[in-house]
């Protein structure tokens, strides 16, 4: 049974065919007014970036791939495993499983370490809350942004992972760049 | 005593006019007008107010003076302000002022999150300190206890967990050390802090100073759900919130219900939940296979199973033990009398007693609560430890002799915790309940007659003396009962109406009850502690050899527990089966019970763990659930109704526990059309008349006592006497052996000997003596001995203790090496040193 569209269907009006002056203009003028923006950047030179030998740098605020941090001088995690970032996350793809540090195993500098640190980085909207809930500055949003994978499960980044500085480092932008 | 029924006052909380009943704390009433007054020290269940922290000073017009708000009773006409500028300061000082020494580590602190200091900083503190010294500095974390971490540095001095330990739990452990700013909580001399009870003080503590061991650090507030459902360790069946995280359950908070636990728990209730999540427990279905148990599939065990009990037919005998549910309980005698032709089910320890008694026993008319202890007039114990049977009803029974006035009396042959609150003790020999209740019958009888009735004087004595007791002492605990007044409840230990003169025991109970309870009155009457979890659930469903569901009658009476050990030992029972049971561990008689695992054909079992019986004689074992993931309903020893839901999710293979009942029953041509949980639970309330028209919404999470309820004019009418009685037998005489008694500790369980938290609370065997006893036998406290009476032996380790009578010797039961159910003979053993 065909469609019958009843009152409801509409009529397209469309402006009459170009005769062959304008169809004429239509395949050349347009394209030369085109054309003349092209022409006068050439002189630039190409501004083409080819990435991955070369970088765009990023603002120092850029929210990139996350960073956890150790002190500088005793080289004990910051972290303390409080969780305050996972109930923060509003993508809940921070995990935290504490642990009790002792005199043989002492990992971060509180009472309690974060045995278990995940977050899922495909999951993550790189919102910054977590940075920003963390009581003892131990993640911050790193500048990286390369992180692409074959495979989903590798992108749940560990807490060895988060801790280690990242392989290649993403060139920052300076001063007035 | 009647319950206070206070009259309703109106009184005005920020110009806003309130109701509320007269006596009521200001803290509380304001509640009732949604005006919430922030608290520390004051809570309710602990009894009178402390005022310490004051942080709920309110202004009352007429008062000149701030007044505290836990402390100040509501009065008709009272105007009170909480917003004003004067009261603003209070709170904010007082609040800078318990911040001064706090350590601000709340990311670190378990309690952050879910922490009354925290959320009453925001709502009310002053959002500032003005403080820059340094703060106060103790050792921290210490272990209070194994179970407990203490953290002084974040204590507000409340006196929250001071006043549980001297004033509900009364175990006068915890004390406030020195003065001032100094002061801390502390035990004698820094012992460890173990008590039944003492994890209550993880929960009742305001701030993260008092945090438990085993959750120190598991999840913060956000990470967790929390589950109600109810707790399967003993029969107080306490309500319970499993805190779950990733299907792991992490922690057992109280989920207060008046009518059953008043809020507080145990620590086997609050730690053992460890029991769920160790490697010992078993998940998969076992088939003993040359001599070994190894896993299989669910089919093979199921068929296995079902061609074993086929095979037996009514050769068969099945054994639930207390952590049945009532839907698990009923498809198991539906499998054994339905499918099997059996009659051969019990859930009773030992001995059997007649339909008419257990009806009359628990009769609605005398059958008396939880929350009557708390109200009477004098409350009668009666063979039973409750904190070690019961703990709930220790702390409620304490709470009315405190709070209330109730006399109480104990009456037990084994020392009582409860022997410092009783106003009358009476001690009588192991085993010499019946003569007790027999001598206590006619004591009350002779106070009826007028004192000194020269007829009845004589009677006394010679029953008092056939139970070992001292008639005085029978005589004053009369005068107790006879004296309080007319609200007298009983509680009884189910194990006086265990054994071969249960019967009897049971008929003298009754006529001691019917002399100091009138049937119908509320508020009197008897509480059953039952051996199991739901003891008494399971005999309304019928796992019962001589009562089919509701208490109906049955033919042909099948065998009780003891006579279907001896039977199968005898080897004329082909297959048994045991729900929740180990009879090597939780029955008496363990040599006649090795015989009959050992002859019988088949056990088939449900069990989360191989204890003896099971590792060394089951052919067949069903992974149990554990509480946490089960789904059912269990009967309370007041009769109520209550709703077990699932928290987590069951581990690997295990099942169901009807649904592997049922579908052996259906494998076995009975099909009980038993598809879900709740249909299971319909059955039962369909089957049973007294609980009819029960739905599982109506039990909801608070639970029903069908007793109250209409339907329970389906009881089974009975005679509650009074019963003429034969003269009970003489207790015993010791001559120069000794009497031997047994009990069952608190910790005496399996998920104590698992929990990793708990392990060092797991019990070894040792004989209490009393000191004369021991000084005659040249034995002094910690000598290793052997008891032995007929053959067999158990080692023990002696300790001494004055209340113990003397020529009685108390061994432990129920515990995995050397438990006293190996002693088989008369009652009486001989003590020898090692």
């Amino acid at each position: 049974m065909s469609w019958t569209p009843g009152d409801e269907m509409l009529v397209v009006q469309r402006a009459s065919p170009p005769g062959a002056a304008g169809g004429t203009y239509r395949a050349f003028g347009e394209t030369l007014r085109g054309l003349k923006t092209t022409m006068s950047r050439l002189v630039e030179g190409p501004k083409t970036i080819s990435y991955p030998e070369e970088k765009v740098p990023v603002y120092p605020r850029f929210r990139g791939r996350h960073r956890l941090h150790r002190f500088e001088d005793t080289g004990l995690e910051k972290c303390v495993g409080c969780s305050l970032c996972a109930a923060a996350c509003p993508a809940d793809c921070i995990r935290v499983v504490a642990a009790e540090n002792t005199p043989e195993n002492r990992v971060s500098a509180g009472e309690r370490y974060a045995a278990v640190y995940e977050i899922n980085l495909a999951r993550c909207i790189f919102c910054g809350y977590c940075e920003v809930a963390c009581p003892f500055d131990a993640i911050t949003m790193g500048h990286d942004y390369e992180m692409s994978a074959y495979n989903r499960t590798d992108l749940i980044f560990t807490k060895e992972m988060l801790l280690d500085e990242p392989l290649e480092r993403t060139p920052l932008r300076g001063e007035g760049e | 005593m009647p319950r206070p029924a206070p009259d309703t006052i109106a009184f005005t909380v920020d110009g806003l006019e309130v109701n509320a009943p007269a006596g009521m704390m200001l803290a509380d009433a304001a509640k009732l007008g949604d005006v919430e007054i922030p608290v520390f020290c004051y809570e309710p269940k602990l009894g009178e107010p402390v005022g310490a922290c004051r942080m709920c000073l309110v202004e009352i017009e007429g008062i000149p003076k701030l007044q505290t708000a836990c402390s100040t009773p509501v009065r008709d006409g009272m105007a009170v302000n909480t917003q004003t500028a004067r009261v603003k300061e209070a709170q904010e000082a007082v609040l800078e002022f318990l911040l001064i020494n706090h350590p601000l580590d709340c990311p670190v602190c378990d309690k952050g999150g879910e922490c009354p200091l925290q959320d009453i900083t925001y709502g009310w503190g002053p959002g500032r300190s003005r403080f820059i010294e340094p703060k106060r500095h103790f050792v921290k974390p210490l272990a209070l206890s194994p179970l407990i971490a203490i953290d002084r540095e974040r204590c507000i001095l409340c006196y929250r967990c001071v006043r549980f330990s001297q004033e509900i739990s009364e175990d006068y452990q915890l004390v406030l050390q020195e003065r001032g700013a100094d002061s801390y909580v502390s035990t004698f001399d820094g012992h460890p802090y173990v008590a039944p009870f003492s994890g209550n003080i993880i929960e009742l503590c305001p701030v993260g100073a008092l945090t438990s061991q085993p959750y120190r650090f598991r999840a913060r507030p956000w990470d967790i759900e929390g589950s109600g459902s109810v707790c399967l360790g003993c029969p107080g069946q306490c309500n319970v919130e499993y805190t779950v995280r990733d299907e792991r359950v992490l922690r057992v908070l109280s989920r207060q219900h008046d009518g059953v636990d008043d809020g507080w728990l145990c620590d086997r209730g609050r730690f053992g939940y460890q029991s769920f999540h160790v490697d010992e427990r078993v998940t998969h279905p076992l088939v003993r296979v040359d001599g070994e148990l190894i896993p299989v599939a669910w089919d093979r065990a199921l068929d296995e199973a079902a061609a074993a009990l086929g095979g037996a037919g009514s050769d068969s005998g099945a054994l639930a033990g207390g952590k049945t549910t009532n839907e698990e309980g009923w498809l198991l005698q539906e499998l054994f009398r339905g499918a099997l032709g059996s009659p051969n089910v019990d859930s009773r320890a030992d001995g059997m007693l007649p339909r008419e008694l257990h009806a009359a026993l628990h009769a609605p008319a005398l059958q008396a609560t939880v929350p009557d202890l708390e109200f009477a007039h004098a409350v009668l114990v009666l063979d039973c430890e409750p904190v070690d049977d019961q703990p709930s009803l220790d702390l409620r029974i304490r709470k009315g002799v405190r709070r209330n006035g109730v006399k109480l009396a104990v009456a037990s042959s084994r020392p009582s915790s409860l022997d410092a609150n009783a106003a009358a003790v009476v001690r009588y020999a192991p085993g010499a309940g019946e003569a007790f209740c027999a001598a206590l019958n006619g004591a009350l009888g002779e106070s009826d007659a007028g004192p000194g009735s020269a007829t009845r004087k004589g009677v006394v004595e010679e029953l008092a003396e056939a139970a070992g007791a001292d008639a005085d002492a029978v005589r004053a605990l009369a005068a107790v009962l006879a004296d309080a007044g007319e609200d007298v409840v009983i509680v009884y230990g189910e194990r006086l109406t265990h054994g071969a003169r249960g019967e009897d025991a049971a008929r003298a109970l009754l006529n001691v009850c019917g002399r100091v309870a009138e049937a119908g009155h509320d508020g009197a009457g008897l509480l059953e502690v039952p051996a199991g979890t739901n003891g008494r659930g399971l005999r309304e469903v019928g796992v019962l050899p001589n009562a089919a569901p509701g208490l109906a009658p049955v033919s042909p009476v099948g065998l009780a527990s003891a006579e279907l050990g001896a039977s199968a030992a005898a080897g004329a029972i082909s297959a048994l089966y045991l729900l929740h049971v180990d009879p090597l561990r939780d029955l008496p008689g363990r040599a006649t019970w090795r015989a009959a695992l050992q002859r019988a054909d088949h056990v088939i079992a449900h069990a989360d763990f191989l204890s003896e019986g099971l590792w060394e004689y089951a052919t067949i074992v069903f992974p149990a659930e554990s509480y946490a993931e089960k789904e059912g309903t269990i009967t309370h020893p007041d009769g109520r109704v209550q709703r077990l839901r699932p928290a987590i999710a069951r581990p690997d293979a295990v099942r169901a526990e009807w649904n592997v009942i049922a579908d052996l029953s259906k494998r076995l041509g009975h099909d009980v059309s038993v598809l879900s949980g709740a249909m299971a639970s319909a059955r039962v309330f369909e089957a049973i008349p007294f609980y009819a028209g029960l739905t599982l919404d109506e039990l909801g999470g608070r639970g029903l006592r069908w007793p109250a309820r209409p339907a329970a004019a389906g009881w089974p009418a009975a005679d509650t006497g009074p019963f003429g009685l034969e003269t009970p037998p003489h207790a015993p005489t010791p001559n120069g052996a000794l009497r031997l008694g047994t009990f069952r500790s608190i910790w005496a369980a399996q998920e104590v000997e698992v929990a990793p938290a708990l392990k060092f609370l797991r019990q070894r065997q040792r004989a209490e003596l009393h000191p004369v006893d021991a000084e005659r036998m040249g034995l002094a406290h910690g000598d290793r001995v052997t008891v032995g009476s007929n053959g067999s032996r158990v080692q023990a380790t002696v300790v001494l203790r004055s209340g113990v009578p003397e020529g009685s010797v108390f061994l432990e039961a129920g515990i995995a090496e050397e438990s006293a159910s190996e002693l088989d003979g008369g009652g009486l053993v001989e003590v020898s040193p090692q």
